[in-house]
């Protein structure tokens, strides 16, 4: 498996340059050295405080898209099939809305990612209750119901922002927040965001063989004993928690989680076993270079991380689909 | 070298120093205490308020950093910019190593960089302006934070002088009703000044009274607009915006631009926190009571 050294070598790559990358450019030395803790001046501290948690964080939630975009289009088995895709997407724009509109008593810092997790994952709770008191409960009811829960959470977004906006809450903030940007964690929210990360792999591993089943089809997934409702609604309870995650720390990130999975795929074969941890390493590469485009690429601006991983990966993900096509 | 005269040298130099060299701190509009070692010299100042508010303490020369929609006063442009429309860059404020933030929370500025700041360890104060009052109440906290608080006390009494001389001059006379347009939106909807504001608090400084004056949203229908009969309409921006706005039919049926009483008054002093919020004021009562001395 050829594949695994160059993803691992180019995720390192990928951070250390996004670690570079800045209005400021810094030199790896110089990240060496604030790492360290040999030089106390301003930008030493800026690196270490603020540019690399935020780097290892893009990183993080590029991963997480990676894990959630596989198992949707596992459950789904779909290829357009996108991690946003039962309402999650709606219900976190939703809670963040509120988090950012809301003047509530709670830092915002702390607010944001909590309203946003509980949003998106509430919202795909609420997808998966209506189809099952619909008794809809396979993949196509479920999508139905999610089409709908998005509709009526996107109004309800809307409405928020009209009624709360005035000259100094401007929509812009709410805008920016679902094209998406990486928050930048503190160095113990960091390791909260890793342990999640790496509880969310373990989790996705865990339905690695039963995706593979039932990614022969329904009819042989029975057979081989595969409860099939039951494990998609599992499947789909575990993919949400992913990407709750992810769009708690990550805003709406668009495109990524559905790139991923092709590009592992090509990479490793369509097994979940070693899709999932392969796609985990294309997302987090993904995002950790838009990241850094998205910091530096127009100073003193910041251009919102989800406009960079749509127009740079789009054309990107088309090229590699066509060599992959014509050969 | 005799001892005693470096005694009374240093003794001197003490004396001389400046009692804001000692840590200052005040408290800020986010219910923060916010220390600075020194006089801050180096300010990244956000939004044109604070610039202007700055700039009126004579402390132009001490701005570092700017952002891209403050056009006042002119000695300030060509500084740095550090944030604009897409936001405001850490790394860029971080790179005018400023010893003083100053921000407003208006899109987004005060969550994007308070909490950068504050774990770099640069001193970042936030202010608030509900009303004119705060205005005043931030001038005098910013001319305390650089050390300059005297100046800042005279400033005031300056600005709250003339708010004195336009409260007597439009005491007992009856406040027309005024609605003021702020913005148009794409949809056809306007934005209008709220109670609350300190635009709106310039208002019934100035001896006007808020045609809505309940807690409607910013943006309101023209509709809206016509039925709340203002005695006098205000478009905050250029005569010609203001006229095409009015020549669309309907308008014209309007009491207040029947009655010729419709002006367009200036952005920068009505939407603009600072000092010049004052010279507003005095312009909307000269607009209110035209016939009072304008002295």
């Amino acid at each position: 498996m050829r594949a695994w050294p160059i993803l691992v070598l180019a995720l390192a790559f990928s951070i250390v340059i996004a670690a570079c990358a800045g209005h400021d450019w810094a030199t790896p030395a110089d990240l060496l050295r604030a790492i360290a803790g040999a030089a106390a001046d301003l930008r030493s501290r800026l690196l270490v405080e603020w540019r690399i948690p935020r780097v290892l964080a893009a990183a993080l939630v590029g991963a997480l898209l990676g894990l959630g975009g596989t198992v949707f289009q596992g459950v789904f088995r779909n290829p357009l099939a996108e991690p946003y895709l039962l309402g999650s997407a709606g219900g976190a724009a939703l809670g963040a809305t509120v988090a950012l509109l809301v003047p509530l008593a709670a830092p915002q810092s702390f607010i944001l990612p909590v309203l946003a997790f509980a949003g998106a994952w509430g919202a795909t709770m609420l997808v998966i209750g209506i189809s099952r008191v619909s008794g809809a409960v396979d993949a196509a009811g479920m999508l139905l119901a999610g089409v709908a829960v998005a509709a009526i959470l996107g109004a309800l977004r809307s409405f928020l922002m009209l009624a709360l906006s005035d000259e100094t809450v401007s929509l812009q903030i709410v805008l920016s927040w679902v094209l998406g940007g990486v928050q930048t964690p503190s160095w113990p929210v960091l390791g909260l965001l890793a342990v999640i990360s790496a509880a969310c792999l373990a989790l996705t591993m865990r339905l690695a063989g039963r995706l593979d089943l039932l990614g022969l089809g329904e009819t042989m997934a029975i057979a081989f004993g595969l409860n099939v409702n039951r494990f998609v609604a599992l499947a789909v309870l575990a993919g949400s928690v992913v990407v709750a995650a992810a769009v708690a720390f990550g805003g709406l990130v668009a495109f990524v989680g559905l790139a991923s999975p092709h590009i592992a795929r090509w990479l490793v074969g369509p097994l979940h076993r070693p899709l999932l941890p392969a796609s985990a390493l294309v997302g987090a590469i993904v995002v950790t270079l838009a990241d850094a485009i998205a910091r530096a690429a127009l100073p003193p601006a910041e251009i919102p991380l989800g406009l960079v991983t749509a127009v740079a990966g789009g054309p990107f993900f088309i090229l590699l689909l066509a060599r992959r096509l014509r050969t | 070298m005799p001892r005693a005269p470096l005694w009374a040298i240093l003794a001197l130099a003490v004396a001389l120093q400046p009692a804001a060299a000692a840590p200052v701190t005040v408290h800020d509009a986010f219910d923060r205490n916010v220390t600075v070692p020194a006089p801050p010299q180096r300010i990244v100042a956000i939004f044109a308020s604070n610039v202007e508010m700055l700039a009126a303490l004579g402390l132009a020369d001490r701005i570092v950093g700017i952002e891209a929609f403050t056009r006042y006063p002119p000695e300030v442009l060509g500084k740095p910019l550090v944030g604009g429309r897409l936001g405001f860059s850490v790394d860029e404020v971080v790179a005018q190593k400023p010893d003083l933030v100053v921000v407003t929370p208006s899109r987004q500025a005060a969550n994007q960089l308070i909490d950068p700041m504050e774990r770099l360890g640069i001193p970042i104060v936030v202010l608030l302006q509900r009303n004119v009052e705060e205005i005043l109440s931030n001038i005098r906290l910013l001319a305390r934070l650089c050390g300059v608080a005297e100046r800042g006390e005279e400033l005031v009494a300056r600005l709250q002088a003339r708010l004195d001389r336009v409260e007597q001059r439009v005491a007992g006379l009856k406040p027309p009703s005024v609605v003021m347009i702020t913005g148009r939106l794409g949809n056809g909807l306007l934005l209008v000044t709220r109670p609350g504001t300190y635009t709106g608090d310039a208002i019934v400084r100035a001896g006007g009274r808020l045609a809505f004056d309940g807690g409607v949203i910013a943006q309101v229908s023209p509709e809206a607009v016509f039925n709340s009969d203002p005695d006098l309409l205000l478009f905050a921006g250029p005569e010609k915006d203001m006229k095409e706005l009015i020549d669309r039919p309907g308008w014209s049926d309007m009491r207040a631009v029947k009655a010729r009483r419709a002006h367009a008054v200036s952005r920068v002093e009505l939407l603009i926190p600072g000092p010049r919020t004052i010279d507003g004021i005095e312009h909307l009562a000269a607009i209110f009571h035209p016939a009072t001395p304008s002295q």
